[in-house]
């Protein structure tokens, strides 16, 4: 060991070894700050991905395509053809590189649903049923009767909501009436198979599904309003946007993201994710206040021995360093350990979820999805970076100040020192 | 200004000297004045030379030996190590000076508690950049002449105070200084291990030629040393001084 620096690491490393109940305290300190910031973002981005996926599952998915201007003016006549569906669902399936995918095909209109009691106003949906089970949550959610099934024609499932106010049952007939693609405002007779109950009212009082066919032949239209695409994580998002995009002609077919289709989703993950960063900042906090009060605290106990250091040669920027790199060599230590026990805990304690069942009252909803009580951790690579990476800056940062103290050490009088 | 003379000695040109100073200052900011501390030392050490600096408590004994390591800077005057002035270096050109020129003893807690008595031994080698084998040879042979063999891999803790002084020793001597400065080397030490580390001392000087330069309140260091300066106030006893 020859070399000058490599000399200042291994005088580093035995002084961190000669204090090893208290490196290790520290380190431990630091450890578990970590290991819980780990717990703490890997189950906010279990919430956050479970929010987005019951969001995007009860409306748009993760990306949807439309004609130009469709999203302001819902109208038929912003419709996508048949060659454009077929172009986007060539498309959507590219998404399968990142995952297995879903897309559903959908007629959209707003009209009316009437019955011998009243009327609503109603989100009319054609869907195919069996894309539509697989991709919505709605066929989870059935609460009485069926959802549509494939070889249904004349067939509608219907919010509680709706079939409450308009006192429908199952095997009662509703009337739907909207706007054809011709212009002209025309009626359909469906009857009831079944019915869904969401907890938001905004979709048990109003959405109606019905046949992808009985939507098109009544409507008066070939295409779809809409191409709904399902990925397998909220991350691929921004991705396969960039490669749908590319594939697809922008003048006739546009490409949105869950964040811009369903603003509320988007800006209460944005909020909560604010809120962690709060959390984990005092966090970051503890964990920069444990390594500056080690170090510092080891050297207050060490100022004769840095002052003889300087007395044998060692540089004031040297002996700042061998300092220094007890802070790195511990937060190295304690990042590694903090990761793994962070993940040992929750592959122990958290993968199958913590269920919040007595915490919150059922049927909590906000932001236009359902709060599912058990939250599910999830492994995001970005925030584990970053918390690895903030971890790493926090702990330099605080090995810097004692590290410049002892470079400012007067070695003449650290050598007095009894 | 005239100083305060102990020894004119020669100038920087012909280094036959291991340390010089020309009026040596250093004065400590304080309330409610400045406290001089070294008032004007001119002071010259031949190399070879076993020189003992005594004097009552605060007489500035250590201060200047510390102003002759380079371990504080003067307020004013200079020093000359071999002939290079090391008052004028940088903080890193003066560690290295430090590192290949001085050897330091202090009075206790010498050494450094994490390495044993061999790796405290070898340190300066090690910042040297002398190899492995080199230095454990230099190590080992220099221990078997001290009477320090067996005690290798002893922490200091493990040492006695006779032994740590000793291992202390033997790491400002190996890396062949021009100057070992030794602060009251034998001040916790009973007589017959400071007599043995007067030994020990007197035998590096005569055989390997370092100079040892001690400040001391010991009668039996005086008694050995080649040359007593006298330190009073300040200043070396018996030399006018200018007010600082």
């Amino acid at each position: 060991m020859t070399s000058r620096f490599s000399t200042l690491v291994w005088l580093a490393l035995r002084n961190l070894g000669r204090e090893l109940r208290r490196s290790s305290f520290t380190a431990a300190a630091m450890a578990v700050g970590l290991a819980l910031l780990i717990v703490s973002r890997t189950l906010s981005d279990g919430a956050h991905e479970d929010w987005i996926d019951a969001g995007v599952r009860l409306g748009t998915g993760h990306i949807v395509f439309n004609a130009p201007g469709y999203r302001d003016s819902e109208s038929l006549e912003d419709r996508l053809s048949a060659e454009e569906v077929a172009a986007t669902l060539a498309a959507a399936r590219d998404a399968e590189l990142h995952g297995p995918s879903l897309s559903t095909v959908r007629v959209s209109t707003r009209g009316l649903a009437s019955s011998p009691e009243g009327g609503l106003p109603a989100w009319i949906q054609g869907v195919d049923p069996a894309d539509e089970l697989a991709f919505s949550r709605l066929g989870s959610d059935v609460h009485d009767g069926r959802y549509l099934e494939e070889g249904d024609r004349l067939h509608a499932f219907i919010g509680t909501g709706m079939a409450t106010r308009l006192g429908l049952r199952i095997g009662s007939r509703m009337v739907l009436t909207a706007q054809v693609a011709d212009g002209g405002i025309e009626g359909q007779l469906v009857r009831v198979v079944g019915l869904f109950r969401t907890g938001l009212s905004g979709l048990d009082d109003a959405l109606v599904h019905i046949p992808l066919a009985t939507a098109r032949d009544w409507l008066g239209v070939e295409g779809a309003t809409s191409v709904a695409t399902l990925l397998p994580h909220s991350v691929f998002t921004g991705q396969v946007i960039a490669e749908a995009s590319a594939a697809l002609d922008a003048s006739r077919v546009e490409v949105t993201g869950w964040e811009e289709s369903t603003p509320d989703l988007y800006s209460m993950v944005k909020m909560d994710d604010a809120g962690d960063w709060v959390f984990h900042f005092i966090l970051f906090a503890i964990v920069a206040l444990a390594i500056l009060n080690a170090v510092f605290m080891s050297v207050l106990h060490r100022k004769r021995e840095l002052g003889l250091l300087r007395a044998l040669g060692l540089s004031a920027r040297e002996t700042g360093l061998v300092v220094f790199m007890e802070g790195v060599m511990l937060t190295t230590a304690a990042g590694v350990a903090g990761v793994v026990f962070g993940f040992c805990l929750v592959w122990v304690f958290f993968r199958d979820g913590i269920d919040l069942t007595g915490m919150m009252p059922a049927d909590l909803t906000f932001g236009g999805i359902v709060f599912n009580p058990v939250l599910q951790p999830v492994i995001e690579l970005k925030h584990l970076t970053q918390s690895l990476f903030f971890t790493a800056v926090i702990g330099l940062s605080a090995s810097i100040y004692p590290a410049w103290q002892v470079a400012a050490l007067d070695p003449a009088e650290s050598v007095k020192v009894e | 200004m005239q100083g305060n003379s102990e020894s004119n000695g020669a100038s920087g040109a012909a280094a036959d000297y291991a340390v010089r100073t020309e009026e040596l200052w250093k004065i400590y900011p304080q309330d409610p004045r400045p406290v001089e501390a070294v008032r004007g030392v001119d002071l010259t050490v031949a190399s070879g030379e076993f020189v003992a600096m005594a004097g009552p408590s605060g007489s500035g004994k250590t201060t200047v030996l510390n102003l002759l390591g380079g371990l504080t800077r003067p307020t004013r005057g200079r020093v000359w190590i071999e002939g290079r002035e090391i008052t004028a270096l940088g903080d890193r050109e003066l560690a290295a000076v430090r590192m290949n020129r001085i050897g330091f003893v202090f009075q206790s807690y010498n050494l450094l508690p994490v390495l044993t008595a061999l790796e405290n031994a070898e340190f300066t080698l090690l910042l040297q950049g002398v190899a492995a084998s080199e230095r454990h040879e230099r190590v080992r042979g220099l221990f078997k002449e001290i009477g320090l063999e067996g005690v290798e891999d002893r922490f200091p803790p493990k040492l006695s105070g006779g032994q740590q002084q000793r291992v202390a020793v033997a790491r400002a001597v190996l890396g062949n200084p021009a100057l070992v400065l030794a602060d009251e080397p034998t001040a916790n030490l009973d007589s017959v291990t400071a007599e043995a580390l007067l030994d020990v001392m007197e035998k590096l000087n005569r055989t390997k030629g370092t100079t040892f330069v001690f400040s001391t309140h010991d009668p039996r260091v005086m008694e050995r040393a080649g040359r007593l300066i006298r330190l009073v106030d300040g200043r070396i006893e018996g030399a006018a001084v200018e007010s600082g």
